[in-house]
C-alpha cells in the first residue's frame, strides 16, 4: 500500500511553522538561517509528495534547483552574517541598528 | 526496494554507536571536570590571572575552504545522474556537461587568481 | 512497516526542528537540523525521491552543515556567551500568533480528517524517481534549469571570494 499524500503535507507544513516560529521567536542570526533551512525543506517535502501523488518528475526537477539555490543562498548569507557580526559581542539582530531613521 | 537501503541503516546505526561510543568512554575513563584544578584549565598568562576569557582566534579562511567545499559539493552531485546516463545521452549529453564545467570554470578561474586556493597569503 | 518508518522519520523530523529553534547554544541546533535533514531523506526515500534523499544528505547534512559548524566555530568562538536580549512584545502580537495559530491548527486537523476522502496516489512505477529517470529529466526536458544552476553557483563562488577577501 502507499502512505497517504496528506501525511506528508501535514509534516511539510509543521516544519514550515517550525521554521517560520523559529524566525520570528530567535534572535541569534544562526538559528534564524536555520530556521530558513527549516521552511526550504519543509517545501522540498511538499514538491516530493506532490511529484509522487501526481507522477510528475518535474517536481524532482524543481527540488534539485531549489537545493542548489539553497546552497548558494547559505554560501553568501553566512559570510554575510560572519562579516556583519564578528566584530560584535553579540551574536543578536536587534542590535544592528546602524540603518535606524 | 526499502531493503536495498539496509546496509546504509546499518553503517549509519554502526557510525553513531562509534560517535556516542567514544564520548562515554571519555566521559567514564577520564576525571570528571569537578576533580580537575582549577588552574589547570587557564590559560597560562605567566602567573597572572587572566582577566578576560578570550577565545581560540579562528580565522576566516576556513570559511572559504568550507564555502568552496560546499559550492564543489554540489557540482559533483550533479555529475552522478549524467555518469548514469553518459552512454545513452553521447555527445549531447557531453556538450551539454561541456558547458555546465565551463560556466563553472569560470567561477573556479576566479578563485585561483583571487588566491582563494592560496593559504598563506 | 513503511508505514513505521513514515511515522518514525516524521516525528524525528518535527521533534529535531523544534530542538533547532529551542537551542540554547548554536552548535547543538546545528546537530539537530543534521538530524532533521536524515529524517527527511528517509521521507523523500519512502516518496520513491531516492536521488533527492542522496542529494539532501550529501549537500544538506553534508556540506551546508559544515559550512553552519564552521561559522558557528568563528561566531561564538571561546566562552564568549551567545546572549540574546529580551525585546518588548509589539503590539497586538499575542493575540494576533494565537490567532494565527488557531486556524493553522484547525487546517491541520482538517488536512488530517479528510486523508481518507482525498484520491490516493498511484502505486509508483518502478522507476518513478530513481536517478536514471531524473537524470534523463533533467538533462532533456528540464536542460536549460540545470545550465541556469550553473550560473547560479558562479554566482556564489564570485560573490563569497570578492565578500571573504582580507581588507
Amino acid at each position: 500500500m502507499t502512505l497517504p499524500t496528506v501525511d506528508f503535507l501535514v509534516v511539510s507544513a509543521l516544519l514550515f511553522a517550525i521554521g517560520a516560529v523559529g524566525v520570528m521567536v530567535r534572535k541569534n542570526p544562526l538559528i534564524m538561517f536555520m530556521a530558513i533551512e527549516l521552511m526550504w525543506n519543509a517545501v522540498n517535502l511538499s514538491l516530493v509528495a506532490f511529484a509522487r501523488q501526481f507522477q510528475a518528475i518535474s517536481g524532482h526537477i524543481f527540488v534539485f534547483v531549489v537545493v542548489v539555490a539553497a546552497a548558494a543562498e547559505v554560501a553568501i548569507g553566512l559570510i554575510i552574517i560572519v562579516l556583519v557580526f564578528r566584530h560584535r559581542d553579540q551574536a543578536d539582530v536587534d542590535t544592528l541598528n546602524a540603518m535606524k531613521g | 526496494m526499502l531493503t536495498l537501503y539496509l546496509p546504509i541503516v546499518i553503517y549509519f546505526t554502526i557510525s553513531l554507536l562509534v560517535c556516542f561510543g567514544i564520548m562515554g568512554a571519555s566521559r567514564v575513563i577520564g576525571r570528571p571536570k569537578r576533580q580537575q584544578s582549577v588552574a589547570k584549565l587557564q590559560p597560562y598568562e605567566s602567573g597572572i590571572v587572566p582577566e578576560v576569557q578570550l577565545g581560540p582566534k579562528f580565522s576566516i579562511k576556513f570559511y572559504l575552504v568550507a564555502m568552496l567545499f560546499l559550492i564543489f559539493d554540489v557540482e559533483a552531485v550533479s555529475f552522478y545522474p549524467w555518469a548514469v546516463l553518459m552512454r545513452q545521452l553521447r555527445l549531447y549529453g557531453l556538450a551539454e556537461m561541456g558547458l555546465f564545467i565551463l560556466v563553472l570554470g569560470i567561477g573556479y578561474a576566479y578563485v585561483w587568481k583571487r588566491g582563494g586556493f592560496q593559504w598563506d597569503r | 512497516m513503511a508505514n513505521l518508518i513514515a511515522i518514525l522519520a516524521g516525528v524525528l523530523c518535527l521533534f529535531m526542528g523544534v530542538v533547532v529553534i529551542s537551542a540554547k547554544n548554536p552548535m547543538h541546533a546545528v546537530i539537530a537540523l543534521v538530524a532533521n535533514f536524515v529524517g527527511l531523506g528517509v521521507l523523500f526515500l519512502l516518496l520513491h525521491a531516492e536521488f533527492l534523499a542522496v542529494i539532501e544528505v550529501i549537500v544538506y547534512a553534508g556540506a551546508v552543515m559544515v559550512l553552519f559548524l564552521f561559522v558557528v566555530a568563528l561566531l561564538m568562538a571561546g566562552t564568549r556567551a551567545p546572549q540574546e536580549s529580551r525585546g518588548k512584545n509589539l503590539p497586538g502580537q499575542v493575540p494576533l500568533a494565537l490567532a494565527v495559530t488557531g486556524v493553522f491548527a484547525a487546517l491541520v486537523v482538517f488536512a488530517l480528517a479528510v486523508r481518507t476522502v482525498l484520491v490516493a496516489p498511484p502505486p509508483s512505477t518502478t522507476d518513478f524517481g530513481s536517478i536514471t529517470n531524473f537524470g534523463r529529466a533533467l538533462f532533456t526536458t528540464y536542460l536549460l534549469p540545470f545550465e541556469l544552476t550553473a550560473l547560479v553557483l558562479l554566482a556564489a563562488v564570485i560573490g563569497v571570494v570578492f565578500l571573504a577577501r582580507e581588507r
